[in-house]
Formats: C-alpha cells, sequence, structure tokens
C-alpha cells in the first residue's frame, strides 16, 4: 500500500518537475548545466574546463545568443564525488536545464548518466578520457568529445614505431584515473605486440618511488609509459628517475599535458615526450587564446579549450535542432558532423559517426615534446 | 647489493616521517588518553604555513627562521584546538569519545580552510637541496633523505631527554600512569593536557614540513599522513617515544621492501598499499601493547 501511495507521489513529483522544466524553458534564456568540482581532487582539472564553457557562453551571448535568446549555464559543485555529481545532475534537471556538460572525472560523469539517461536529458563531457563511458551503459542521451585513452596510446605507439620497442614499463598511481589510463594503455601496448616486462604502482601518499624505480632500472625496459595522474606522486617518481641516474625514455598520457606539473616537477621533465590534444599553432587556438587571455587576463592551456568546445557544440547542437526540445536537441547533438574544433591537431573536426557517441577524430591526438620546462612543439600527430 | 643500501635510506627517511606522526599521536595519547586523527591535517598547517612564510612578497623569512616559525604557529594552532575542541568537552564531564569526535570535526575546518587560502593545487615548498644522489659511507640517497633523517633524529632525542630528564616529562608520566593520583599529588592536568596538545601540534607540523620536501603536497595530504603515522603507533606502541619511531621505520621497510622485492616471491607488488593495514591488524591481534611496551608494565 505504502508503495503505491509513495509511488503516486513520485509520479505527482515527478510531474510537477516536467511542469517547472516546461515552464522555466518558456523563459527567456535557455539553460545549460555545468557540472565541475570546485572543491574535491578533481578541481584543478575540471575548473579550468569549466573557465573554457563560461568563456564560450559570453562570445555566444555577446554575439546574439541562440534562437534568440541568451543561454544562462546553471553551474554546480560535485566535488567530484560520484554520489553528489547524480545528485547536482537532478538538481540541474529540475532546474530546467536543456543540456547538461560533465566537467568532472569520467568516474562523476559516469554516475550522472544515471540521471540523464532517466530524465531524458542530453549530456556531453567535452574532457573525459574513459574508455567505456558510452559503452558500459546504452544511453543515447549520452556524448563524449575527449580523446579517449585508447586514442592516446596508439598515438604514442605511433610516434614510437620507427624506435620499434618490444619491452616496455608501465608506471602510474592508484587514483581511480591513473588506473583506468594504466588499464587501456596495457591493452593498446599488448595489442601491438609490445610487452610490459614490469608495471609499477606509486600510492597517493607516497613519500618515495625509490622501490618502484630501482625495479624499473633493473627490469631494464626501452621506454617508460606514465599513465598515472597524481600531481605529488608523479613529482616522486621524476624525483627517483633522476636521482637513480636514469636515462629511460619516457612517453606520458595526456594528463601530464596539464601546465601544472611543469610547476611542481620543474625542470625534471626536459626530453619526454606526452600525449595532448592541443597545437598552438592552430588559427582557431590562436583566436581562442586571444579571447581567453582578455577576459581573463592570463594565458590559457589545453584544459580551457574543452570546456570552451563543449558550450560551443552544445549550442550548435540546440541551434540545429530548432527548438528547445531535449528530444530534438539529443538527435542534432548525435547529427554533428565537421564542427571545426579548437582542441585537437590541425583541422580536426568533431563528427559522432552513426551508432558511436564518442566525437573526438581518432587521428586528432598530438605528441609534444617537453622543452625547458614547457610544452614544446608538436612532433607527432594521428594514430598512422 | 647497492640497491639495498639506495633503499634503506629511502625506506628510513620515509620511517622518519611516519615515526613523527606517531610520536604527535603519542604525545597527545599518552597524558589525555585522547586520539587526535587531527595530526594529518596539523602537518598540513605547518608545512602551508611554512610555505606562506617563505614565500610571501611581504615578509619572505630565511629558510631555518621560516621552518621554526612554522612549527611554533602549528603549536599555537593546537593550543587553540585544545582550547575549543578538547578543554569544554573535559571539563564537562564528557566520555574520551566526545574531544575524538569534536577533533574529526576540526579535521575538516582545518582541511577546507587550507583549500580555500591556498587553492587546491599542490604546493612546493622551496628547499635549498638537489636530487642528485649523494653518497654517505656505503649509503646513497638525496640531501633531502639525509637532512629528514637529521632533523627526525634531533626530534627523537629531544622529545626522549624531555620525558627522562625533565620534572615535566616526569609529570606527564604521572598522568599517563594514574590521571587521579597525579591529580592529587598537586599536577595540573590542564597545564599536562595543553603542553600534550601543543607539543603534539608543532611536532605535526614539522612532520609536514619534512613530508613535502618528498613531494608537493595540497590540502589533502593530511589522511594518508595521518593513516601511516596510526598505523607505525600500533606497531610501536603508545607506551614510549622510542616505539613511535621503532614503529615508523618497520613500516617504512615493509613497504618499500614489499614494492621492491614481493613480486620475485610470487606476491604482487601492488600489495605494498595494504602493508600498513596488514601489519596494523597482525599487530592489533596478536601484540595490541606494540612492540616497545611501557616502562611500568615492563618491571
Amino acid at each position: 500500500m505504502t508503495s503505491v501511495i509513495s509511488r503516486r507521489l513520485f509520479g505527482a513529483c515527478a510531474a510537477a518537475a516536467v511542469l517547472a522544466a516546461g515552464a522555466a524553458a518558456a523563459q527567456d534564456t535557455i539553460k545549460i548545466g555545468v557540472i565541475t568540482d570546485k572543491t574535491g581532487t578533481a578541481k584543478f582539472y575540471a575548473e579550468p574546463v569549466t573557465e573554457g564553457s563560461m568563456l564560450a557562453a559570453k562570445i555566444i551571448n555577446a554575439a546574439g545568443g541562440v534562437l534568440g535568446k541568451k543561454i544562462e549555464l546553471l553551474i554546480e559543485d560535485d566535488q567530484n564525488k560520484p554520489d553528489v555529481s547524480a545528485t547536482v545532475a537532478r538538481k540541474l534537471v529540475d532546474a530546467g536545464v536543456v543540456f547538461i556538460l560533465s566537467n568532472t572525472s569520467t568516474t562523476a560523469t559516469q554516475q550522472q548518466q544515471t540521471v540523464s539517461l532517466e530524465t531524458k536529458t542530453p549530456q556531453l563531457t567535452p574532457s573525459n578520457s574513459g574508455e567505456t563511458l558510452t559503452t558500459q551503459i546504452d544511453n543515447p542521451y549520452f556524448f563524449q568529445t575527449g580523446p579517449l585513452f585508447s586514442y592516446q596510446i596508439n598515438t604514442l605507439l605511433s610516434y614510437t614505431r620507427a624506435k620499434q620497442y618490444k619491452r616496455v614499463a608501465l608506471m602510474t598511481d592508484n587514483s581511480e584515473l591513473g588506473q583506468l589510463v594504466a588499464k587501456s594503455f596495457k591493452a593498446g601496448l599488448e595489442k601491438a605486440g609490445v610487452q610490459v616486462i614490469v608495471e609499477e604502482v606509486v600510492q597517493r601518499g607516497a613519500t618515495s618511488a625509490v622501490p618502484q624505480m630501482q625495479k624499473v632500472r633493473a627490469a631494464n625496459p626501452e621506454a617508460i609509459f606514465q599513465a598515472g595522474v597524481l600531481g605529488p606522486e608523479m613529482v616522486l617518481f621524476f624525483r627517483a628517475y633522476h636521482q637513480l641516474g636514469m636515462k629511460t625514455p619516457i612517453l606520458g598520457s595526456y594528463n601530464l599535458s596539464i601546465p601544472l606539473y611543469l610547476t611542481m616537477a620543474k625542470d625534471l621533465m626536459d626530453g619526454i615526450v606526452i600525449v595532448d590534444a592541443y597545437d598552438r599553432e592552430k588559427p582557431e587556438v590562436k583566436a581562442f587564446e586571444e579571447a581567453f587571455q582578455k577576459e581573463y587576463g592570463r594565458p590559457a592551456f589545453n584544459l580551457n579549450a574543452y570546456g570552451y568546445d563543449g558550450v560551443r557544440l552544445v549550442v550548435d547542437a540546440i541551434k540545429r535542432a530548432g527548438s528547445l526540445d531535449k528530444e530534438k536537441i539529443r538527435a542534432a547533438m548525435q547529427a554533428t558532423k565537421d564542427f571545426p574544433a579548437t582542441i585537437g591537431a590541425k583541422g580536426m573536426k568533431y563528427t559522432f559517426p552513426p551508432g558511436k557517441r564518442t566525437g573526438f577524430d581518432p587521428e586528432g591526438v598530438v605528441v609534444r615534446l617537453i622543452e625547458n620546462n614547457a610544452h614544446g612543439r608538436v612532433v607527432h600527430a594521428g594514430q598512422k | 647489493m647497492s640497491d639495498i643500501l639506495e633503499l634503506l635510506v629511502s625506506a628510513a627517511s620515509s620511517g622518519c616521517i611516519y615515526g613523527l606522526v606517531a610520536l604527535s599521536y603519542l604525545v597527545m595519547i599518552r597524558p589525555t588518553g585522547i586520539i587526535n586523527f587531527a595530526v594529518g591535517e596539523w602537518a598540513a598547517v605547518g608545512l602551508f604555513a611554512a610555505f606562506f612564510l617563505l614565500t610571501n612578497r611581504w615578509l619572505p623569512l630565511p629558510y631555518a627562521l621560516a621552518l621554526i616559525a612554522a612549527v611554533a604557529f602549528t603549536g599555537l594552532i593546537g593550543w587553540g584546538t585544545q582550547r575549543i575542541a578538547v578543554r569544554p568537552l573535559v571539563e564537562k564531564g564528557a566520555p574520551i569519545l566526545g574531544p575524538i569526535l569534536a577533533l574529526l570535526g576540526m579535521l575538516a575546518i582545518f582541511r577546507e580552510s587550507i583549500s580555500l587560502i591556498f587553492g587546491p593545487d599542490p604546493h612546493n615548498l622551496p628547499a635549498p637541496f638537489g636530487l642528485r644522489q649523494v653518497s654517505l659511507g656505503p649509503f646513497a640517497g638525496t640531501p633531502r633523505d639525509f637532512f629528514i633523517i637529521g632533523c627526525t633524529a634531533a626530534v627523537f632525542v629531544g622529545v626522549w631527554l624531555f620525558f627522562e630528564r625533565t620534572v615535566w616529562g616526569k609529570a606527564f608520566e604521572a598522568v599517563a600512569l594514574n590521571r587521579k593520583a597525579a591529580a592529587l599529588m598537586g599536577i595540573n592536568l590542564r597545564r599536562v593536557t595543553v603542553a600534550a596538545f601543543v607539543g603534539g601540534a608543532a611536532i605535526a607540523g614539522f612532520a609536514g614540513v619534512l613530508y613535502s620536501l618528498t613531494a608537493p603536497r595540497d590540502f589533502l595530504m593530511g589522511l594518508p599522513l595521518a593513516v601511516q603515522g596510526f598505523s607505525a603507533l600500533v606497531v610501536g606502541g603508545v607506551g614510549r617515544v622510542e616505539g613511535a619511531i621503532l614503529g615508523g621505520m618497520i613500516l617504512a621497510l615493509a613497504e618499500q621492501l614489499t614494492a621492491r622485492y614481493a613480486d620475485q616471491i610470487g606476491i604482487p607488488s601492488g600489495m605494498s598499499l595494504g602493508v600498513p593495514f596488514l601489519l596494523m591488524i597482525v599487530f592489533l591481534l596478536a601484540r595490541p601493547t606494540g612492540l616497545l611496551r611501557p616502562k611500568e608494565a615492563a618491571a
């Protein structure tokens, strides 16, 4: 009996929410929800992405908005906690957003999908690279334009093809993201016939990476693939590497392309190559960096551009949908084809191939060299 | 062979940091019985205070002075914490769990305050050391390692002398043995509690400074450090000052030897992550008083 009542009550509440959403949509702004991390472990990563999103919204509004209305970003903090993440997603849906932009980490975004699927709200992560975000649950409302881990490792392998590595080391940390990247990297390496002869983890809060690096040194691999993401633990890795006088080439995931690592591991990263999805020589990037500098008074970096592209993609879909109907917007997002990207290699465009909801061009990842404690030139692009 | 000597230095410097955190717990637990899990956050306070004193643009202090001032500041924070979260509860006759929970609340306040003031990024404490490995006899390590080991040795000798050779130290011991009897003998319980928290905080703050010499740290650094220190304390025992450093060393050695050699005997090296917990369980089951027993129990 109680279950029937509560179900009815729930139904009534849901109906009220739908009405509220309808009423909100009828107002004169188009609401887009943004989920970011303002206080948790992913803040250093999520907040720059969100800055880019805010800049894009401002530029679009200055040019008249879309469908004759201004867009309004409703920004919520999920502390990078999956449970909180789902709750704030629901809050955004109740507030009448027509789209959710997920700027926190892969694990949080995964949890938000329960809400986007249930409430049929289109959702996009412009920056997450998690391999299984679009495959774990069949959620037609969810889209991803971050460079997948498999693209990253395949691009690195393509870059090193001439060197014909056979035996390599794989390093990571015990963060969820670090573990995910390592798993994808290992799969990619093994698929390419490269043997991972030593696999080491530096745990969060560690005080030394000497034991791990001694093992790597003893195994004598041809190269070290670094899949870790935690700042302090990466610094331990680089310090131990230098302390033990190692010379083995290091190849890093795109997480190491965040400039913060250059401050933390100052002068320790010279000579290593990293995966990135950012090319400062591109005209789109030059225009973006100029706008960013004007808005925030400091230079932009790759993460900002992910969030910038995210809002542009969403607004483009709304424009092509020609309405605020969430189903139409979803269909328009799925139909995105050759949308010029700020992120990615020269000439990269976002496209969702039929039946797929990952829009990053597999050929769009680049390899950059770190020189003089700065992200230097692009030395390679694509997987071919 | 050279590998193991390198590893010993690295483990000893990690063990020193764990040992200092264990000592911070111990200094408070002995006279008051209060387990203060906020030590990790105090360590963060010490580190961020040192960072501020060294890098602020108004009055950057010389290195040694900045470290001393940061440690003193953390001691002050310890006094304040005690005044807010411990004394009122103890004086109203709350059970021991009261202050322990109140201190857990304080922990969140410290952590979030640091995040608000300094932001979420890891901060690199400037250090006048290079990274190149140097040799000291047969042992090889970085100058940071040797600095950490030297400083920790000095702190432990100081605290040991305090407990063994001063009237104040005796008062601490007396309170630990029997609170009521100590009070009847004219020992001021309140003062001992204050001294325990100020001392405990200062030690934790110093541990934080040394911890940040290993890598940049952020506002979330407290928890892993508090866990490691607590494990070291369980291993070494809460009874004696020497127990804290012994526990820290055993813990760090076990961790790093597992990380380095475990897979050679068929154990996955990822197991080193579980070593502190495994040690803690083993000791709680087999030897709940830790390796070193308090003197009165031994006598």
